[in-house]
């Protein structure tokens, strides 16, 4: 995959091309500014971007605008964002202005290589990379808003990972759950919340965050 | 204090430079009791001559005479009195000035009258209350008189009365003499109440004297003091002075203490939390190199990053403890000598260090005091080309006094953005104040005053 990174810690982007590169992507470009990321996108059309939320001049939200700025402009191009925090509020702002090929990551997430890589390649694919802790704070104030009560524990845990963007597959995986497991359990959730069921993995992500932040 | 401590300090009384200083003031300040009593005879005999006389208000239907000259009286009172809030912010910016010099009694001149428009002088609060101080200055006055007059001045008279008496008593023998009055305190203003005819009387003449002057300085203390509260109540900038100096303090405050959260974070965010992201990111990417088991895939490669995770361990613990540090340095706990003594240490500039406080400040003071030597002296190796820095801490009158001085080139201005008026800002936030002087060319002096208590 080509990549582009904006980062303004000169050291945490030097790191994530190393990694990127080792996993067999090419860099094309690591800049350290959201105007220097939208120049470099237009110049290099890479397969995805990697943006820091807060960049040089303001030190706000930079990486978020230009981000969607980004895939107005070029909307094959990926964006995955990262920060060192989570604010819900950005990542609805993120998916209200581009329900697909977009990730919201924390920085920390890097540090699980596969785990990072695998969220850059769905993301690219056009899927979703939500962060862990956002999808703790959405189902957090579902819960208080009820509706998520008819839920087994079990079928929590796979609608939280559904919410980060993961395939059946990657949801199998990381709870040690045969596909066939998986499929029921996210049927169960689907005709309990009352969502329409969804072919692709990104519609479904998408239902399943418009019913938790409704 | 013990009675022999006591003793001598009763026995240099009135030798001190204090006692000295409020007799001079006590002398000075003597005619600014004199000019309320002055317009007010004026006025009152005016009024009594109009009053007195009889005559009718009223004659044929039209006012009088008597009734037209009251009414100019009365406007020519009026007009006078409206003079007179600035008259008397004038006279009272004297006393002001002699207390401060005199007395050591600094009180802050209030802001000037906004317009010379007649609203203006009848709202002016610090115009009536310097009329209030002078009608007030009038009893005590009075009373600085007596102490100045029969404590110090017949005191030392009747100190002389042994001297001379030989000199003036030398009639013939047989001639009538009456006897010389010693003025003492106890008479109405000199009537004193015992005489001396012979020469061992003047010796009880001396002995009263001494007394007397032995308890002059602590009369003189008890009427200035009365004077004292006058000044501090009356010619002070005012109450709603004050409030406005409150509210800019706490704005100050509020925005200054946001302001330090702000860049706290800000140096998490782009420091020590960057660091540990890109450790963590290393150490990630080191894993994977090791391999899952068994044979290590690529070693070197795993090294290589485990030595940059260490590396950006470190940094990320010294970055951490600068950042705790500029928070709270956790020397200060041991009081402000020890952690000035440290700021000194540390100076690129040779600074000395004079501590002389009887009594810890509170800790917000100290950590004030402390964080504008920090920052005086970090102003001084960037800015002054100096060779020397001096730090003096002590207290006077309650009050903490802190002076950073260097020899340097000088032409610091808090204008230009040197942290100078975030220092004053800070100061000013527990009512005190910092003062620069720092002549281009000549040496810079900083002098933070602030109370001991926040």
């Amino acid at each position: 995959m080509r990549i582009v990174i904006a980062e303004d810690a000169a050291l945490f982007r030097a790191g994530l091309a190393r990694l990127l590169e080792d996993e067999g992507h090419q860099v094309c470009a690591a800049v350290g500014d959201g105007a220097a990321l939208l120049a470099a996108a237009d110049e290099y059309h890479p397969d995805v971007v990697i943006a820091d939320i807060r960049m040089p001049p303001a030190y706000t939200d930079e990486g978020l605008r230009a981000a969607i700025e980004l895939r107005r402009a070029h909307p094959g191009t990926a964006v995955l964002v990262l920060s060192q925090y989570i604010e819900t509020v950005y990542a609805a702002r993120l998916l209200s202005a581009s329900p697909s090929g977009v990730g919201y990551l924390l920085k920390d997430r890097v540090a699980d290589v596969d785990e990072f890589t695998d969220a850059v390649t769905r993301v690219a694919a056009g899927g979703t990379a939500l962060d862990p802790e956002v999808v703790r704070h959405l189902l957090a104030a579902s819960r208080r808003t009820g509706g998520l009560d008819r839920l087994t524990a079990r079928e929590r845990d796979v609608l939280a990972l559904m919410a980060e963007g993961r395939s059946n597959a990657g949801i199998g995986t990381a709870l040690v759950l045969t596909l066939g497991t998986v499929e029921k359990h996210v049927a169960s959730i689907f005709a309990k919340l009352g969502l329409p069921a969804s072919e692709t993995d990104n519609r479904r992500v998408l239902a399943v965050l418009r019913h938790l932040r409704s | 204090m013990d009675a022999g401590s006591v003793a001598s300090s009763v026995l240099r009384g009135p030798f001190t430079g204090r006692a000295r200083r409020e007799v001079a003031f006590c002398v000075l300040t003597l005619p600014f009791g004199v000019f309320i009593p002055l317009a007010g005879f004026f006025a009152t005999a005016d009024a009594g001559l109009l009053l007195g006389s009889g005559r009718p208000w009223v004659a044929n239907g039209n006012p009088s005479e008597q009734a037209v000259a009251a009414a100019v009286g009365v406007s020519v009172l009026l007009t006078v009195l409206l003079v007179a809030t600035g008259a008397a912010r004038g006279l009272t910016a004297a006393c002001r000035g002699l207390a401060a010099r005199l007395l050591g009694e600094r009180v802050a001149a209030p802001a000037p009258m906004p317009s010379r428009r007649l609203a203006a002088r009848l709202a002016d609060g610090p115009g009536w209350r310097a009329l209030a101080y002078l009608m007030l200055k009038l009893p005590v006055m009075l009373l600085e008189l007596y102490a100045v007059v029969v404590f110090w001045g017949a005191g030392l008279a009747n100190l002389t009365y042994p001297f001379w008496w030989q000199f003036f008593r030398n009639h013939p023998p047989g001639s009538h003499l009456s006897a010389v009055p010693v003025i003492t305190p106890f008479g109405w203003f000199g009537q004193g109440r015992f005489t001396v005819a012979t020469f061992p009387g003047t010796f009880a003449a001396f002995a009263a004297g001494a007394g007397m002057l032995l308890a002059a300085p602590w009369v003189t203390r008890a009427v200035v003091a009365a004077d004292r509260r006058l000044i501090r109540g009356l010619l002070g900038p005012g109450f709603s002075a004050r409030l406005a100096d409150l509210e800019r303090t706490r704005a100050a405050a509020v925005d200054d203490a946001a302001a330090r959260l702000r860049r706290l974070e800000r140096d998490l965010h782009d420091g020590a939390q960057i660091r540990l992201a890109t450790l963590a990111m290393n150490l990630g990417m080191a894993k994977k190199k090791l391999g899952d088991s068994g044979v290590v895939p690529d070693a070197d490669g795993a090294r290589e990053l485990v030595d940059a995770a260490l590396q950006g361990a470190r940094d990320a613990l010294g970055e951490l403890r600068e950042l705790a540090r500029g928070i709270h340095p956790p020397v200060l706990d041991n009081g402000l000598p020890d952690a000035l003594a440290s700021l000194a240490a540390s100076s690129a500039i040779p600074a000395q260090l004079a501590c002389g406080l009887p009594a810890r400040p509170a800790p917000a003071i100290e950590a004030i005091a402390y964080f504008c030597v920090a920052e005086l002296l970090a102003n001084a190796a960037k800015h002054s080309a100096a060779s020397t820095i001096k730090i003096d801490l002590s207290e006077r009158a309650g009050r903490l006094m802190l002076m950073v001085a260097d020899d340097g080139r000088g032409g610091a201005d808090p204008a230009r953005g040197s942290g100078l008026a975030g220092l004053a800002q800070r100061a000013a936030v527990v009512d005190g104040s910092l003062t620069i002087t720092s002549p281009p060319g000549g040496s810079t002096r900083v002098t933070v005053e602030m109370p001991r208590h926040a």
